[in-house]
């Protein structure tokens, strides 16, 4: 397990490192793409706002874990707190925190829409450097 | 021996891709231009150099800028009385590791059938349209007044100020709509405006941005909030000769904004908002708050991103003049979720303010 593991990391190493930075956004864009066929697969809401609520939480704590580490720029932790600060926004809201109306069990696959599709616009570029970049990924893939 | 030739052919590859010929002698010259003049001119832009992967709410992903590659050149192909001119941006990629490819492609179309296609460097100084600039006038039709142009431009948000990182290859490299209005100016030289410019982007609806580009064209239409990367449907381009029949673009502006506008809010949760703004018209509004918006540009340029966001000039006092709405045409739907969600209507005109 711990072998494929490693493996999985190195192809990924190895392919944003040949590709580049925006290949590095893309897993981020694909993991929470995934998080959302996860949550229209199923058709209990509790599972669903279950699946959410810990795909955001590890992708927080992903954030926090890289955020704390020394290699990482001061820029770049002013862009992870951009992303923390989203993360946290859509945390309330499907839970009803902070003055945020609960996301309704009607809205759920909406909603899991609504966070991939906040990740695809065509607006600034969220400026995080590969080795970041490659942290968040390695941190999420090892806390799955 | 063997070592010899892997050499050679190493050196021959690294000395063939940096090659600094001028692209406009490099072209593919596919076939032969037809015998009547055009009635219709495309010019776009696609920016592939960044993050633009997207998914449809079946999970399945695109890339932004090979969808609308595709489908510009569905338009090209099925305007027979059109030219187009297609320019992608492409990510920096090397052959091998080592060997770097073009980052740009070309292709031009005319009658419906691609004439020329070609690889080639993007420009990495000042100017930034230089390779765009000479293809355009090399192939362009001349002597055609009554021609109806188009320029249409597909990206992320293009900075008013800063501009570093626009290219994710090229980190330090500058790219602000001060840039793009002068690769415009460059590709119109001293003839007429475009009739249609159309910014596929997210934030384009400032004052800045349409008074930047206002010199170069009649009719804009940008989105001034945010924009999923399925941008604007290209679709009433195809068949422009039903689409557009009497040359009237302000109805034909308003009719691409609103099939845009229908398309994007059949999948997308996010806000949409389309706006079509009227060149003449809007020249009051955008004289009348100039000063102050300049001021909160230079106000704005040491802060983080961080600290600063977008938000509707309605919702600062500075903004909101007798003159605001004239000459805008704003399609909007808020967000279905998140903090902007009963936000009922937008004022076309999208300002900045520092976060709380």
């Amino acid at each position: 397990m711990l072998g494929r593991t490693a493996f999985r990391l190195f192809i990924i190493m190895f392919v944003m490192f040949y590709a580049g930075i925006a290949f590095g956004q893309d897993v981020l864009q694909k993991y929470l793409n995934d998080t959302s066929l996860k949550v229209k697969a199923t058709t209990d809401p509790s599972q669903k706002r279950e699946i959410l609520n810990k795909s955001f939480e590890k992708m927080s704590k992903a954030l926090d874990k890289v955020q704390s580490s020394p290699l990482v720029s001061k820029e770049d932790r002013a862009g992870i707190d951009l992303f923390k600060a989203t993360l946290q926004e859509k945390l309330d809201e499907l839970t009803g925190l902070n003055g945020y109306e609960r996301v309704s069990d009607e809205q759920l696959d909406a909603f899991s829409d609504y966070a991939v599709q906040d990740m695809e616009q065509a607006d600034r570029t969220v400026t995080i450097s590969l080795v970041t970049l490659l942290l968040i990924i390695i941190i999420v893939i090892l806390l799955a | 021996m063997l070592f010899a030739g892997v050499g050679c052919l190493a050196l021959a590859l690294f000395l063939f891709s940096c090659s600094s010929i001028s692209p406009a002698h490099r072209v593919t010259v596919l076939g032969e231009e037809g015998t009547f003049p055009p009635r219709y001119s495309i010019v776009c832009i696609i920016h592939g150099d960044g993050g633009y992967l997207y998914h449809d709410p079946r999970g399945n992903a695109y890339r932004a800028d090979e969808e609308t590659l595709a489908k510009a050149k569905t338009v090209a192909e099925r305007n027979p009385q059109a030219e187009v001119f297609i320019f992608h941006e492409k990510r920096r990629r090397h052959f091998l590791l080592f060997f770097p490819l073009r980052d740009g492609k070309f292709y031009y179309y005319r009658h419906g059938r691609l004439l020329a296609e070609e690889s080639y460097w993007r420009d990495r100084g000042q100017s930034r349209f230089d390779p765009e600039v000479e293809f355009y006038h090399r192939f362009r039709t001349e002597g055609r007044p009554q021609l109806v142009r188009f320029f249409l431009y597909f990206g992320h948000e293009i900075p008013e100020f800063g501009g570093a990182g626009y290219d994710a290859s090229y980190s330090k490299r500058m790219f602000t709509v001060d840039d793009l209005a002068h690769g415009l100016k460059r590709i119109t030289g001293d003839s007429t405006k475009f009739d249609l410019v159309v910014l596929s982007t997210c934030f384009s609806g400032t004052p800045h941005t349409i008074a930047a580009l206002a010199p170069y064209g009649r009719y804009i239409i940008a989105s001034p909030d945010n924009l999923h990367l399925s941008y604007f449907a290209l679709d009433p381009f195809e068949q422009l000769d039903v689409g557009l029949p009497a040359g009237d673009v302000s109805a034909f502006a308003k009719t691409f904004a609103q099939h845009a506008f229908d398309r994007l809010t059949e999948n997308i949760q996010t806000a949409v908002t389309v706006a079509v703004y009227d060149v003449d018209r809007v020249q009051g509004f955008l004289h009348s708050v100039d000063s102050v918006y300049h001021q909160a540009l230079t106000t704005l340029k040491g802060e983080t991103p961080a600290s600063i966001e977008h938000c509707d000039c309605a919702e600062d006092p500075a903004y909101i003049l007798p003159g605001m709405s004239q000459g805008v045409d704003v399609f909007y739907r808020p967000p279905r979720f998140g903090r902007l969600k009963h936000k009922q209507s937008h004022s076309g005109w999208e300002c900045w303010r520092f976060l709380k």
